[in-house]
């Protein structure tokens, strides 16, 4: 069984964070990318259904040059390619297109990857990738199981902790949950060998998108600030006797 | 293009969930500032209970797709039914609760119909024709503000709690069925059946204090640490998500959109950053206490008392107090 992994390369902290001249991305200052934590998910049920059925492993990443740190990242988790899309875009119309055309280049059975990016909290470029590609697809599977070549049968959640069981036509597009497989841990002699493998790059015209072809999406942002809050947290100070005394007051008085 | 809302009800078992009579206090307010009709939109097999249900919350209409090849779609079949009616109906707005049914079928109904799709949404606004909405970013640190603007549709995934529940109107509803080709409907994906979590050991969902524990934790020998504390508050052990996906604790004792949602007198989040998945299950608690070494860390947002500090002072300080009280 092929397959895909899409991953995100997301920054952990952010400083100077603004809404860009155009009013339709964020701007910020970021640190180094790390691969998005729903998407690396995927890449180890990804890894295991290889070791199970055979196959191969592609990671598969849109952004600029910085986001190669990730892709090596997975191929020294055990992917046997990475590809890397040069095109950097939050607007998830965007990326939703332009992951969807590279995947129309690739071959693969099966595309994996996480509910949402840290980042940008959208948790939409999966699915939308999907239907423009005409996948079916299935979000928040916890458990994923080929039946035979052309048939899977995963475990996905509903909420408030129930299930459905859902048989998927291959090819198909996976959003996995966190915790579908336990994280493994990649030693960094790995890492550093992993660096020595090539990794593929596509530009937007390999793709054959013209820029008119990538339309964000319709809407503008208007701010972006720290969260208001519908009521002001009381912060509780002192040695940790005192707080302890004034929890447990706050504690008792509530019960 | 009309200026109507379409409020896609969540339903299971014969259920309407929560979250839509929310969705419908939302549409209602868009539906009067817009000057449009709202409608909820049903779809699924044998729904005369879900219909009969929403009759009573004032909506200008009920639509119902009630067909047994609907019952057994999955997600990309469910989203080209919704989106087929939607071509009908072509409303400006549609609603769908950001829960994990929501988060599958949005950007799918968007790619179908061409139109924008904002999800996560924690608020929704309406001022000269734009709607405005607010989402949170960065892992729940900030929000941002979208508008979209007089002349644009969109597909807007509205968190729960983000609005209270609708109030009943004695204004009685008209249902009307429709009915779509299901030969078309895409049968790529079939749901094959439907479970619940078999009941654990313990119920979180039933005790007054709920002491919750986080990734912030550390490693699992140090969970017995918060163990303690809600032995001796007399309440039970619960935690986030990332303490189950490491397998440090079992799932039932999970709060949050995919474990539990609970609503305890008293819930002490422990080591708990906060993400939306998290607050979801928990936020209706009477009182929150948070203690977190983070200051910014997004639980604050929804805690009525917070300590920001090193949770291995506090806690067996509280410990020992409460154990003091209890002689």
């Amino acid at each position: 069984m092929n397959i895909i992994v899409c991953c995100k390369s997301v920054p952990g902290l952010v400083t100077d964070l603004k809404v860009g001249a155009n009013g339709q991305s964020l701007q910020y200052q970021g640190q180094l990318l790390a691969i998005n934590e729903c998407d690396e998910y995927a890449l180890e049920e990804a890894l295991v259904l290889k070791k199970a059925r055979g196959g191969h492993v592609t990671a598969l990443t849109m952004g600029n040059i910085k986001s190669l740190d990730v892709l090596y990242y997975t191929l020294a988790k055990g992917a046997d390619k990475a590809v890397r899309i040069d095109a950097d875009s939050h607007d998830p119309r965007v990326a939703s297109t332009t992951l969807a055309t590279a995947l129309k280049k690739l071959s693969f059975d099966l595309v994996l990857t996480g509910t949402q990016a840290r980042d940008t909290l959208g948790g939409q470029v999966g699915i939308a990738a999907a239907t423009q590609l005409g996948l079916p697809f299935a979000y928040a599977v916890v458990a994923v199981d080929p039946v035979d070549n052309k048939t899977i049968r995963v475990r996905k959640e509903l909420g408030n902790g129930r299930y459905a069981e859902v048989e998927l036509q291959l090819p198909a597009l996976l959003c996995v949950q966190t915790g579908i497989q336990p994280l493994t841990f990649v030693p960094p002699a790995r890492r550093i060998r992993a660096r020595q493998q090539s990794v593929t790059s596509i530009s937007l015209a390999d793709l054959g998108l013209e820029s008119g072809q990538l339309t964000p999406q319709g809407y503008r942002i208007a701010g972006v600030h720290p969260p208001k809050r519908t009521h002001q947290v009381e912060l509780i100070q002192g040695s940790p006797q005192d707080i302890a005394t004034a929890l447990l007051n706050k504690i008792q008085e509530n019960r | 293009m009309t200026q109507d809302t379409v409020v896609l009800v969540e339903h299971a078992d014969g259920k309407i969930d929560s979250i839509t009579l929310q969705l419908l206090a939302a549409g209602r307010k868009l539906a009067a500032a817009l000057g449009g009709k709202v409608a909820a939109l049903a779809i699924g097999h044998r729904l005369d209970g879900i219909s009969a249900a929403l009759q009573g919350f004032g909506m200008d209409k009920i639509f119902l797709v009630d067909d047994p090849a609907v019952a057994a779609a999955a997600g990309e079949a469910q989203a080209w039914v919704i989106s087929q009616v939607a071509r009908q109906l072509d409303p400006r707005i549609i609603l769908v609760g950001y829960s994990l049914i929501g988060m599958e079928l949005t950007p799918a109904i968007a790619v179908h119909l061409g139109m924008n799709a904002l999800t996560n949404c924690v608020n929704l606004d309406i001022r000269d024709g734009a709607v405005i909405v607010t989402r949170p970013v960065f892992d729940n640190t900030q929000h941002t503000e979208i508008i979209v603007d007089a002349n644009d549709a969109a597909v807007i995934a509205l968190q729960k709690g983000a609005f209270a529940p609708i109030e009943p109107s004695s204004h009685v509803t008209p249902i009307e069925s429709i009915s779509i080709e299901v030969e078309n409907i895409p049968a790529r994906s079939r749901l094959m059946a439907t479970s619940s979590e078999p009941a654990g050991a313990v119920d979180i969902t039933k005790a007054e204090v709920v002491v919750s524990v986080g990734r912030g934790i550390g490693s699992e020998e140090k969970i017995a640490v918060i163990a303690d504390l809600a032995d001796a508050l007399g309440g039970v052990l619960a935690c986030s998500r990332p303490v189950v996906d490491v397998g440090w604790l079992p799932r039932e004792r999970q709060v949050g959109a995919s474990g539990k949602s609970v609503t305890p007198k008293v819930y002490i989040a422990c080591g708990i950053s906060g993400a939306i998945q998290h607050l979801t299950g928990m936020r209706e608690s009477g009182r929150i206490i948070a203690i977190n070494k983070d200051p910014n860390a997004p639980i604050f947002q929804v805690a009525h008392f917070g300590v920001v500090g090193d949770l291995f002072e506090i806690v067996p300080a509280l410990t020992q107090a409460a154990k003091a009280l209890r002689g």
